[in-house]
């Protein structure tokens, strides 16, 4: 009887608290989730506005166009190259930063630079950066003869992809290394102890010790890094605006172009939705693999 | 053993810093540079003049101090909205027992991954109706929305750090809940609350894609999108755009240095508790 009033007090207060913040996250989070999945099935107008019902046809609409077809291969061409990317160097700068040596707490901390760094204000660097007649990269390329004559990176659709695929992986491969970082530290010493007594190789050590004991925490990076690159707007935007043309443009950034250049709202909600649908799933085994770490609530 | 270590180490590192840190080079290096220099082919890596001017000039050429002015009243906002509304939802979380917990969890979780672009649609026709078109307060609650899930889960777990029984022994000793709270637990959980603080003003303060869609007028416009509008223009001065991200940067990459291991933490979880 007291346990059972005791329990709905304290839920009467959990609610009160939890009020203001569901509430907020409902007027600005989930409405406008629902709004567009409903604008996805409609006409809509140029101003925004719901005309008529239309089941499918702004879906169809979009499936129609081989370009995007086009952009949806490249998104995954994009994600999958970039987090692999990422994960690599990460992991490599993570093993380096993990070796005792002087100046590491100096080389961790200008490792974090570009992740402390702002993503629209670092692509607005790099587009100068990658200037061909006044940027030092490709001065930096020829000085130092890898490139006989580097491409004009933003003027070429191939050249364009890699110059933001680049400018992306960079802004991620701090936290990748980071975290790669906390992970190593966390596995016991004795376990490479035992390894040593044993007679293993530095290779057998980080193939039996250091890789197994780090697949939870590649799992979860690796998920969240998927996020964080499919959802890049800020570094193809200001880079290339998408262009030349729609050949740098990913499904985040052509929605965005849908919706406010062309004023196509419909299509620009349904491609949304199939957005949110992707994003929704691979959350969802990232929000299963962080749990799995040990139940934080 | 460890002298073999050295040998690959200190290369391998130093290659890696410079690639990572090239563009920060670039951006210091232009904007000290006298306009001559930065139309210079080949270009100099490093200003044969030191041009300090540079600096100076931004504030009157352009509208930095409005920028500057809009920039932290949107990320102080942003900051004290979220978290108006955050402690007491951590709390909620970190503290009370109450029904489909680990549903909502599992769901501040989720939604925290959710990109705004998703919502940005809807969001211009709400933000519209509301008459809240071009103005700052926009994007004091967009922002302050967008960082409310993480801020929620970050927060809450400092509070489920503080050992419960300093807060039955304030309850026992006759203080009320809210005091329990505010004096007790806050005190104690301050870490938590100024990481919190931190991230959701960095957060708020580079972003760019609201402010791209709700702001239309020059002095409205905050610090990200009044640089990229230095693009837009048919000739860019580069060395003052330069300088003017060197002035952007600084502050929040200052701040961002206080918060990055609880980030780690925050973002990957029990997988790197050890």
């Amino acid at each position: 009887m007291r346990k059972g009033k005791f329990w709905k007090t304290e839920s009467a207060l959990a609610f009160f608290f939890l009020l203001p913040a569901c509430a907020f996250l409902l007027l600005f989070m989930f409405y406008p989730i629902a709004y567009v999945i409903l604008m996805s099935f409609f006409r809509v107008n140029k101003l925004g506005d719901l005309v008529n019902f239309s089941g499918l046809a702004n879906f169809r609409f979009m499936f129609d166009r081989p370009e995007f077809w086009q952009i949806i291969v490249r998104s995954c061409v994009w994600t999958a190259s970039a987090v692999a990317v990422k994960t690599g160097i990460g992991l490599v700068i993570a093993l380096l930063l993990n070796v005792d040596f002087r100046g590491r707490k100096i080389a961790r901390g200008l490792v974090i630079i570009p992740w402390a760094s702002s993503v629209p204000i670092s692509a607005m660097i790099w587009q100068w950066t990658y200037n061909n007649d006044f940027g030092l990269l490709n001065h930096t390329l020829r000085t130092l003869r890898i490139f006989g004559e580097p491409p004009i990176w933003l003027a070429e659709p191939r050249s364009a992809f890699l110059a933001n695929l680049w400018v992306d992986i960079w802004c991620g491969i701090p936290f990748m290394a980071l975290v790669f970082l906390a992970g190593l530290q966390a596995i016991p010493q004795e376990l490479y102890e035992a390894a040593e007594v044993d007679g293993a190789t530095p290779f057998a050590k980080f193939r039996f010790v250091t890789l197994p004991l780090l697949s939870n925490v590649l799992t979860v990076a690796t998920l969240l890094s998927i996020l964080w690159t499919f959802n890049d707007f800020n570094v193809i935007y200001v880079l290339t605006g998408g262009g030349p043309g729609t050949s740098t443009d990913i499904l985040i950034t052509y929605i965005y172009k849908y919706a406010f250049q062309y004023l196509r709202f419909g299509p620009a909600a349904a491609m949304a939705v199939i957005t949110f649908a992707i994003l929704l799933t691979v959350s969802i085994l990232y929000a299963r693999s962080y749990f799995k770490g040990g139940t934080v609530y | 053993m460890r002298n073999r270590n050295f040998y690959l180490v200190y290369p391998l590192i130093v290659f890696i810093l410079l690639v990572l840190l090239f563009p920060f080079f670039v951006m210091v290096s232009t904007a000290l540079k006298p306009l001559e220099e930065v139309y210079a082919t080949p270009p100099h890596w490093i200003p044969r003049t030191i041009r300090w001017a540079n600096f100076a000039d931004i504030w009157g050429k352009y509208p930095m101090g409005a920028y500057f002015k809009n920039s932290f009243i949107v990320a102080l906002g942003a900051t004290l909205v979220n978290i108006a509304f955050c402690i007491p939802a951590a709390y909620a979380v970190a503290r009370l027992r109450f029904r489909l917990k680990s549903f909502i969890m599992y769901l501040i979780l989720v939604v925290q991954m959710f990109s705004p672009i998703i919502v940005v649609i809807s969001l211009f026709k709400i933000v519209a109706r509301l008459g809240l078109l071009n103005t700052l307060l926009s994007l004091i609650l967009t922002n302050s929305v967008f960082t409310l899930t993480f801020s929620i889960w970050l927060l809450g777990g400092y509070f489920r750090n503080v050992p419960k029984e300093i807060e039955e022994a304030a309850l026992i000793d006759g203080c009320t809940r809210f005091q329990a709270i505010t004096r007790v637990l806050l005190p104690v959980a301050m870490p938590g609350v100024v990481t919190t603080i931190i991230y959701t003003f960095i957060t708020a303060w580079n972003e760019f894609m609201f402010a791209l869609t709700f702001i239309q007028s020059m002095d409205k416009r905050p610090l990200t999108l009044g640089l990229y509008n230095f693009i837009g223009r048919w000739t860019v001065q580069w060395q003052y755009l330069m300088a003017a991200a060197l002035l952007a940067l600084l502050p929040v990459v200052i701040l961002f240095f206080f918060i990055e291991r609880e980030l780690v933490h925050g973002l990957a979880g029990g997988a790197v508790k050890g």
